[in-house]
């Protein structure tokens, strides 16, 4: 009320709130606990909206059930295929919308509704992967030399930066590097209880799960793709260089399909066409090899006997050795060896067996 | 000292090879027949350079293991790191070999350099043993290739160890442990090399090999390649290091890998075929020993001139 008073409070706002949300949701303390006891904060910070990908975006224009200020509980969330009545698709016109993307997401093996019930509640929906990041964060400004000759025609400095932030990014191609990317996806395929629900899930329904389906991220990271990825190298394939279609990738990645799917990168039809994206010289029997290696037995046996005999011989070799060690010392110290030279020789110790050296 | 036949038979060969004549080789018997029965009392008795007494290694096998050890242990300072890159000490030595990137190219070119040196091994022997049949001087029983006597060698030192026999068995140039190290090192490097290049070339593996083999053939060699590595490793901490600098009458170390030469009571301990190839070709070692002998009183039982 005070802020009101006076007529301001905190930073200047960078984006126009016409709706006058922020009037409520400047406030950090803007938040309550819900019926299941969470936090839940309601604060929206300006400063940082304003670098989002949503900052041109009236807040009414996805918080469609608010009518009136101050407005009621909202009983539904924000759904990412409704559509931008305050903004136009340029290439169409039309009011801009997520639809199309959302609905092929829908088809894939990831699809899910916003609000989901059941085994699809383990499923990603839009923000489990777009968090929304902020514009080239490590460039606040775009150059100046190029604000100052788009401002000769389009007099909104501010418009050029936008401009010029969306179509860098794209042009750039700022996106998450491999090592974000099997972050983002072992956020869930790592997790064993998502693992199990969805195992009974496909017992239930008598479907069949992906082989590799329980141990993706761990055989992943055993594997030379992995274990160099994990170290900074971006030419090692990570999960959707394979796992999704390269040919048109920015579609593809909303459109994963089950290995068993003949359209999927990694089915048995294609998979050959995905490994020489990299390896140039790859066949069928390539294809063959295991990009997700695991020595379980359900698995693979062969690796996982191969592993235990390896793991047994290793371990007898080197008992054996190390006794044989062991019984020789003993053995040749009681011939009257020492562990030093003394006199140009190191059999000066005395022995029982009346062979000691003559002084 | 009543000759065993293997060890008359390497007598009369060293004689042959060193074209021995009639009076030299009187000596060569006079004085194998003055050595102790009791050989331990010969070696037990003889003086000895730490630094090593007979010529054993040429240059070429000292640059081979030179070029061997520091680059087999380099490989294994950047491939466990590697192998086990989720350990808390995986992550801050890639970082300080300059990153995973880094380490994986300082692998690869050790592992060019080792592969250099298995070759240049190869050549050494290869060639040494035309000169030698060319000059008909080629003695399997002296190559580090095993025959059987070595098992009973093995069994007749276990025997020793446990106190059950006098004296360790005769063995030649290369004793059964060296043979063992050898070929397990010689395996070891081969199976490294096969790995390694699976792992550097896996599509051209997988295009000569047959489909249902190709698979099985990439996990094994997977598999192969780090298990391999940490066995050389631990059979070099616990075994190789042990014999060459632990073991007692070894400690602190054998300068043979620098020097070439081994000490006169090793060579007489473990190597006695060798030996009596000294006492054939070295005269003054034959008046060493009748030195020795005469001073400590230790010859042997047989009749003395």
């Amino acid at each position: 009320m005070f802020a009101l008073l006076v007529g301001h409070a905190g930073p200047a706002l960078a984006f126009e709130d016409d709706e006058a949300c922020l009037m409520c949701h400047k406030y950090p303390k803007m938040g309550r606990i819900d019926e299941d006891g969470k936090q839940k904060s309601y604060y929206v910070m300006p400063h940082v909206f304003t670098k989002t990908v949503h900052r041109n975006v009236p807040c009414r224009d996805c918080h469609k059930e608010i009518r009136e200020l101050p407005h009621k509980p909202l009983s539904t969330g924000v759904t990412c295929d409704s559509e931008c009545h305050s903004i136009q698709n340029p290439s169409t016109g039309k009011p801009f919308s997520h639809k199309p993307i959302v609905d092929t997401f829908r088809k894939s093996v990831h699809g899910r509704e916003k609000v989901a019930t059941g085994s699809d509640a383990d499923k990603p929906y839009c923000v489990n992967c777009h968090t929304n990041p902020l514009y080239n964060a490590k460039e606040e400004k775009p150059p100046k030399h190029i604000v100052d000759r788009c401002v000769v025609c389009h007099e909104d400095s501010g418009f050029a930066e936008k401009w010029y932030n969306h179509t860098s990014r794209r042009i750039r191609e700022i996106k998450r590097s491999p090592q974000e990317i099997v972050e983002m996806c072992s956020a869930c395929h790592a997790d064993k209880g998502m693992i199990e629900r969805r195992q009974q899930v496909a017992a239930q329904e008598g479907r069949e799960l992906g082989r590799k389906f329980p141990i993706a991220v761990t055989s992943y990271e055993e594997s030379f793709h992995g274990k160099v990825t994990k170290y900074g190298n971006a030419d090692a394939a990570n999960c959707l260089n394979c796992h999704a279609d390269a040919v048109n990738y920015y579609l593809s990645v909303h459109e994963l399909l089950p290995s068993r799917d003949p359209k999927s990168p990694v089915s048995s039809q294609k998979r050959v066409e995905t490994c020489k994206q990299c390896h140039v010289r790859a066949d069928s029997n390539y294809a063959a090899l295991d990009p997700h290696p695991s020595s379980k037995k359900e698995d693979n046996a062969f690796k996982h006997y191969a592993e235990l005999i390896y793991g047994i011989v290793g371990n007898s070799v080197l008992v054996a050795l190390v006794g044989l060690a062991a019984f020789e010392t003993w053995g040749r110290m009681r011939d009257g060896v020492s562990w030093r030279f003394r006199e140009g020789s190191s059999w000066w110790r005395r022995t029982r067996r009346k062979s000691n050296r003559i002084p | 000292m009543e000759l065993s036949q293997e060890a008359r038979d390497v007598v009369q060969n060293a004689k042959r090879h060193n074209r021995v004549g009639a009076d030299e080789a009187r000596d060569i018997d006079e004085v194998i027949g003055l050595l102790p029965d009791d050989r331990s009392q010969l070696y037990k008795n003889v003086d000895s350079n730490p630094i090593g007494d007979f010529y054993r290694y040429s240059i070429h096998i000292r640059i081979q293991h030179l070029l061997i050890f520091s680059t087999f242990l380099l490989l294994a300072f950047t491939g466990l790191p590697i192998h086990y890159h989720t350990a808390f000490w995986a992550e801050p030595f890639n970082s300080m070999l300059g990153g995973l990137e880094v380490t994986r190219v300082i692998h690869r070119t050790l592992a060019v350099t080792m592969i250099f040196a298995m070759v240049y091994h190869f050549a050494t022997i290869g060639m040494g043993t035309l000169i030698k049949w060319r000059n008909r001087t080629f003695e399997l029983r002296r190559t580090i290739l095993p025959i059987w006597k070595d098992i009973s060698d093995f069994k007749e030192d276990m025997l020793f160890f446990g106190g059950k026999r006098a004296v360790r068995p005769e063995m030649d140039k290369f004793m059964y442990k060296q043979k063992i190290h050898y070929f397990a090192a010689g395996f070891g490097n081969t199976v490294m090399v096969v790995s390694g290049s699976t792992f550097l070339f896996p599509d051209v593996w997988a295009s000569i090999l047959p489909v249902g083999i190709a698979s099985h053939f990439q996990e094994m060699m997977r598999l192969s390649h780090p298990h391999e590595a940490l066995l050389a490793l631990l059979v070099i901490a616990f075994w190789h290091w042990y014999n060459v600098h632990l073991a007692p009458g070894r400690f602190p170390m054998q300068w043979t890998f620098l020097t070439g030469k081994i000490t006169r009571e090793h060579q007489i301990e473990e190597h006695f075929h060798e030996y009596l190839r000294c006492i054939v070709s070295m005269p003054e070692e034959r008046r060493y020993l009748r030195t020795l002998m005469a001073e400590k009183k230790i010859w042997g039982t047989q009749p003395r001139e």
